[in-house]
C-alpha cells in the first residue's frame, strides 16, 4: 500500500479504483450464487473484546464494527424468526492487529450461509469452498493455495481428555504458532500430555495433502476423529476434482486459528508473497445457538487490505 | 533470483550459533563476516544471512523480510508479533531470574511498600508480578542491569542468568526463577504457509543441524 497511515489507511486514486473493482467483482460473484447483501451498522454496542476500537456515545460504550459475522448475527437474531439463507457483505472492520504495524482498519468482502437443517451443512460447506476457489482467478491471482482444515481435530481430543477450556485455548494458540515445545510446557503434569503431543505432531506435520489423514487415523485419536476425517476426505476429494487451474488445494490439519469460534471445516486462502491469509472462513455452528437461535452457519471473508498490500505482484494489482 | 534471507542474532546466541553452521550449506562467508557487512552470503548461494540485534529480529521475520530466523525465547516473549515458532533449539539456555543483593529474601521484597525492579523484560516481569500478587514499579533498562541494585536505582532486577558469574561479581543472588530461555527457530507465517515446499524442508534441515540434545 504506497500511501497510508499505519493504522487507518487512506486509499488514493489507483488503490481506491482497485478496491472498487475488486469489491464489485466479488459481490457480483456472490450475487450470482444467490447471496443478498446486508450492510450492518458501522457502530456496534456492548463491545467486550479489548482489541476493538471503542469510544463513548453519550454515556454508552460502543465500538466500530470489529467483525461482520457478529454484526450480521446480532441483526439477524433481532429481525428474523427464520434466517435468510445466503448473505453477502462488503466494507471495513476495525480491530487491533497481532502485529503493531498492520492496519486497524481492514476492508473485507464476504458471505454467510445459514441453515436450519443440519443435514444440509456438507452441501453448504462445499458451496462456500467452490465460491472461494473462484476468487483467485477472479482477482487475477496465480499460484494460490487453499488450505482446508477442521477445528474439531484439536478441540475434541482436548475435551475428551478433560483439558480446561482456558488451557485448551492457550494450547491451541501456541500450536497455531507450530510451537509444540510450548504446548509440552503447558501440558506438563497432565496425564494425557504424551497422547496430545503425539496428536499435535500429526496435526502440525505440514500441509501436504490427503496422506496426512492416514497418519491421523493411525494416531492416538484416530477412532475419536473418524467422522471428521471422513468429512475432510470427502470435501477434499470433491473440491480437488473441481479445483481451477493455478489453485492448489492442501489439507492443513494444523490450521488451528480461531479454535474458539470455528466448529467444523475451515478454509484459508494464501497467495505467494502475502504475509497474511487472503481469505479465511469455515463452519461456526456455535454462534447462533449462543444467541438463542438453532441455526447452523458457515462463511468466509476476503481481505482486500491484504490484496492491496500484494500490490503490483499480482495481475489484479495492476 | 534473490537469495532467501535468514535472520541470525548478534551477541550472546551468535557465539554459540556460528560454529554450528561451519561446514554446512548455512555457513557464513568468513570474509564478509569479518567486514562490517550485516548481510552475509552463505555457502549455498541461494541463501544469505542478515545479522540483527535480537530485539529487532522478530520484526524482520514477521514482516516477511527474512523467511526464517533464530532468536531467544526471552525476546519472543517480550514482543507480540505473529510468527511461527518451529523449534526449541535447546542452546543458549539460561534462566530468567529475580535477583537482589546478598542476604535479601523474597519475603523482604514482598513487604516493601514501594518495590522497584529494574529489567529489560517488562512483559515477563509484569506477568510474574500479577501471578504472585506483588505490586512493584518497573524500572526499564536496556543493559548493565546488575548495576541498578548496587547503585540504588532499584531493589532487585529481573535478568537472564547463564553461569551466574556476573551476579557474583556484583554481590547479587537469585531469589526465584521466572522461566527458561533458549534459542528458537522462527519463520514468517505468510512465507511458511504460502510456500511450504520451499520453507518447510529448509526449516527442518536447519532445526536438525542446530538442535542441541
Amino acid at each position: 500500500m504506497p500511501t497510508h497511515t499505519p493504522s487507518f489507511p487512506d486509499l488514493l486514486f489507483d488503490d481506491a479504483a482497485k478496491l472498487r473493482r475488486w469489491e464489485s467483482q466479488l459481490m457480483t460473484l456472490l450475487d450470482g450464487a444467490g447471496y443478498r447483501e446486508m450492510h450492518p451498522s458501522l457502530v456496534m454496542r456492548n463491545p467486550v473484546n479489548p482489541s476493538t476500537v471503542r469510544f463513548f456515545d453519550g454515556d454508552q460504550l460502543v465500538a466500530l464494527r470489529w467483525d461482520f459475522t457478529e454484526a450480521l448475527a446480532r441483526t439477524l437474531v433481532r429481525r428474523f424468526q427464520e434466517p435468510p439463507r445466503r448473505i453477502s457483505y462488503a466494507g471495513p472492520v476495525f480491530r487491533r492487529p497481532a502485529n503493531s504495524w498492520d492496519p486497524v482498519e481492514r476492508l473485507e468482502v464476504g458471505c454467510e450461509h445459514i441453515l436450519t437443517d443440519p443435514d444440509q451443512r456438507l452441501d453448504a460447506d462445499r458451496e462456500l469452498a467452490r465460491l472461494l476457489m473462484a476468487v483467485p482467478a477472479l482477482l487475477g491471482l496465480e499460484g494460490c493455495l487453499l488450505h482446508i482444515g477442521h477445528a474439531a481435530l484439536l478441540r475434541r481430543p482436548m475435551e475428551m481428555e478433560g483439558i480446561p477450556a482456558e488451557l485448551g485455548l492457550e494450547v491451541a494458540r501456541v500450536l497455531d504458532r507450530r510451537a509444540i515445545h510450548r504446548a509440552a510446557e503447558l501440558l506438563d503434569g497432565h496425564p494425557a500430555k504424551a497422547r496430545l503431543l503425539a496428536h499435535a505432531e500429526i496435526l502440525l506435520s505440514g500441509p501436504d495433502g490427503p496422506g496426512s489423514l492416514a497418519d491421523l487415523a493411525r494416531g492416538p485419536y484416530g477412532a475419536l476423529l473418524e467422522a471428521e476425517a471422513e468429512q475432510l476426505d470427502r470435501v477434499f476429494s470433491v473440491l480437488s476434482a473441481q479445483s481451477p487451474k493455478g489453485l492448489t488445494l492442501r489439507l492443513d490439519l494444523g490450521d488451528l486459528r480461531g479454535l474458539a469460534f470455528y466448529t467444523g471445516p475451515t478454509l484459508r486462502l494464501w497467495a505467494p508473497g502475502a504475509q497474511r491469509d487472503l481469505a479465511s472462513g469455515g463452519r461456526y455452528d456455535g454462534l447462533y445457538p449462543e444467541m438463542g437461535r438453532p441455526w447452523y452457519a458457515a462463511g468466509f471473508c476476503v481481505r482486500l487490505t491484504t490484496l492491496l498490500e500484494l500490490g503490483d505482484n499480482t495481475e489484479g494489482g495492476k | 533470483m534473490k537469495p532467501l534471507l535468514i535472520a541470525l542474532p548478534k551477541g550472546r546466541l551468535e557465539e554459540e550459533l556460528l560454529p554450528r553452521l561451519q561446514g554446512t550449506a548455512f555457513e557464513l562467508d568468513p570474509r564478509a563476516l569479518k567486514s562490517r557487512k550485516l548481510r552475509i552470503p552463505m555457502a549455498d548461494p541461494s541463501m544469505a544471512a542478515i545479522l540483527l540485534k535480537g530485539a529487532d529480529l522478530p520484526r524482520y521475520v514477521a514482516g516477511g523480510v527474512a523467511a526464517l530466523g533464530i532468536v531467544g525465547s526471552d525476546i519472543l516473549d517480550e514482543c507480540p508479533v505473529d510468527l511461527m515458532e518451529l523449534a526449541d533449539l535447546n542452546f543458549g539456555v539460561c534462566r530468567l531470574s529475580l535477583c537482589a543483593p546478598d542476604h535479601t529474601t523474597l519475603e523482604q521484597l514482598r513487604l516493601k511498600p514501594h518495590l522497584r525492579i529494574a529489567t529489560k523484560f517488562l512483559g515477563a516481569t509484569g506477568r510474574w508480578l500479577r501471578q504472585e500478587g506483588i505490586t512493584a514499579e518497573l524500572v526499564p533498562l536496556q543493559s548493565s542491569v546488575e548495576l541498578a541494585p548496587v547503585l540504588g536505582l532499584a531493589d532487585a532486577i529481573v535478568d537472564l542468568v547463564q553461569s551466574g558469574k556476573t551476579l557474583l561479581a556484583h554481590h547479587l543472588v537469585e531469589l526465584t526463577t521466572l522461566g527458561k530461555a533458549s534459542a528458537r527457530l522462527v519463520a514468517c507465517r505468510g512465507t511458511y504457509l504460502s510456500e511450504p515446499d520451499l520453507i518447510g524442508p529448509l526449516a527442518k534441515a536447519l532445526a536438525a543441524l542446530l538442535k542441541a540434545e
